[in-house]
């Protein structure tokens, strides 16, 4: 502490003994501990604070001081042990009051529970062992169709008391997931909070659409004609209709791939993958008879050469 | 536990009235009225008033209305402490919605 002890406490070396003590309280009034619980930066200062003031206040040492028999670390003070201290801890519990935040449980059932049964209990018992049983979980299940559940919703489910729970369901819930609704369960005992509505989702089939993670997949028939010149096909996917251009040549059991039209969940974002089935006309006409029976003579092939050399 | 002079002993400019008067406004609550015995506690709260009073200079008649505001933290500062704790004890995810809901509130 090499510190001008006047300059710490902001006088002047000719202040007055009852100048050094206006100022030493005008420091010490913001800056004591017990005061400030918790801020390190103001303890620091008002140790400075205090220790000026010990060799300042006394006439003795102020002398010996300003001669330069002492330095400014003098003697250090025994350190005191603040009130703070013992605040937290148990037998400090017993002078918490909490009547000065009362209308805060006003806001939140939870701050209410915790709070207001907080004072009550530890005056009867003081600060001894208090009674707080969590609620217990209540279980539901809840029926959403695929696309709810791909693209998230919000469903009330109606409880067997008549009462209702509003359920937010976000996009990209699987199967057998459960939702942890927290509070929205049974009421606590004494203290406790209440428990936790669980919420397991099913998810119905959807005819067109299957999942894969957060892909989707879609299995497209497209025409002869599509397969062999290739073209614009139209296809659904979870957000609506989108135009596909299929390549020439395209084959059934070939994939396409639209990017980002997959599932948006919290783990990223999945793709469409849309997988082609080239299916022939319902009726089988004479020309198409005719040209395959043309086509054949000169331009056979082995669909079935791969399966022969693998099984 | 210490009695009525083992506190005067060990708190600077303690009186045994003063100390009688704490007791009776209720600035210090000994743990017997009849025969009091002090914690650490009330002794730290007791040299805490004396301090106040005499080497800061709080008038007496605010006293107790600071007392009654460093109750009101330290009841506050106790309460959150547990809320953090309980906090402590959630899942990951749950810990990080309620940092992200708090920060939310706080840009308003």
């Amino acid at each position: 502490m090499a510190e001008d002890l006047y300059s710490v406490l902001g006088v002047a070396k000719t202040a007055s003994a009852g100048d050094v003590t206006k100022a030493y309280r005008k420091l010490a009034k913001k800056l004591h501990p017990d005061l400030n619980p918790g801020d390190k930066a103001a303890e620091e200062k008002f140790k400075q604070v205090a220790q000026a003031y010990s060799i300042l206040n006394d006439p003795d040492k102020r002398g010996q001081y300003d001669r330069g028999d002492i330095d400014a670390s003098g003697q250090e003070r025994p350190q005191e042990r603040y009130y703070r201290e013992y605040a937290g801890g148990p037998q400090g519990a017993r002078y918490h009051s909490t009547a000065g935040y009362e209308d805060i449980g006003a806001f939140s059932d939870l701050f209410g529970d915790v709070f207001s049964g907080g004072a009550g209990m530890r005056g009867a018992r003081g600060g001894g062992g208090r009674f707080a049983m969590r609620g217990q979980d209540a279980q539901y299940r809840l029926d959403i169709s695929f696309l709810d559940a791909v693209n998230g919703t919000k469903q009330r489910i109606t409880l067997p008391d008549g009462g209702t729970l509003d359920v937010t369901i976000p996009p990209g819930v699987s199967e057998g997931q459960v939702l942890r609704l927290k509070g929205k369960g049974m009421p606590g005992g004494g203290e406790g909070p209440p428990g936790d509505a669980l919420v397991e989702i099913a998810v119905k089939l959807h005819p067109v659409f299957n999942r894969d993670g957060n892909d989707i997949v879609v299995e497209v028939p497209i025409g002869v004609d599509e397969a062999v010149l290739g073209g614009k096909i139209e296809v659904p996917t979870i957000t609506g209709r989108v135009a596909v251009t299929v390549p020439p040549g395209s084959n059934t059991g070939q994939t396409l791939r639209l990017k980002g039209r997959g599932v948006k969940s919290k783990t990223g974002a999945g793709d469409q993958l849309v997988r082609l089935s080239v299916m022939l006309p319902e009726t089988i006409d004479d020309d198409l008879k005719s040209f395959a029976e043309d086509w054949r003579k000169t331009h056979a092939y082995d669909p079935r050469r791969k399966l022969k050399e693998q099984a | 536990m210490a009695s009525e002079q083992d506190v005067i002993a060990r708190v600077q400019h303690l009186t045994v009235t003063r100390l009688r008067v704490w007791v009776a406004q209720g600035l210090i609550k000994p743990a017997d009225e009849d025969a009091p015995s002090f914690s650490e506690a009330d002794i730290a709260r007791a040299a805490l008033i004396s301090n106040l009073e005499d080497e800061l200079g709080f008038a007496e008649e605010d006293v107790p209305v600071l007392l009654n505001l460093i109750d009101q933290i330290h009841g506050l500062r106790s309460e959150l402490r547990g809320l953090l704790e309980a906090l402590d004890d959630l899942p990951a995810d749950v810990r990080t919605t309620v940092r992200m809901r708090i920060e939310r509130r706080r840009r308003g």
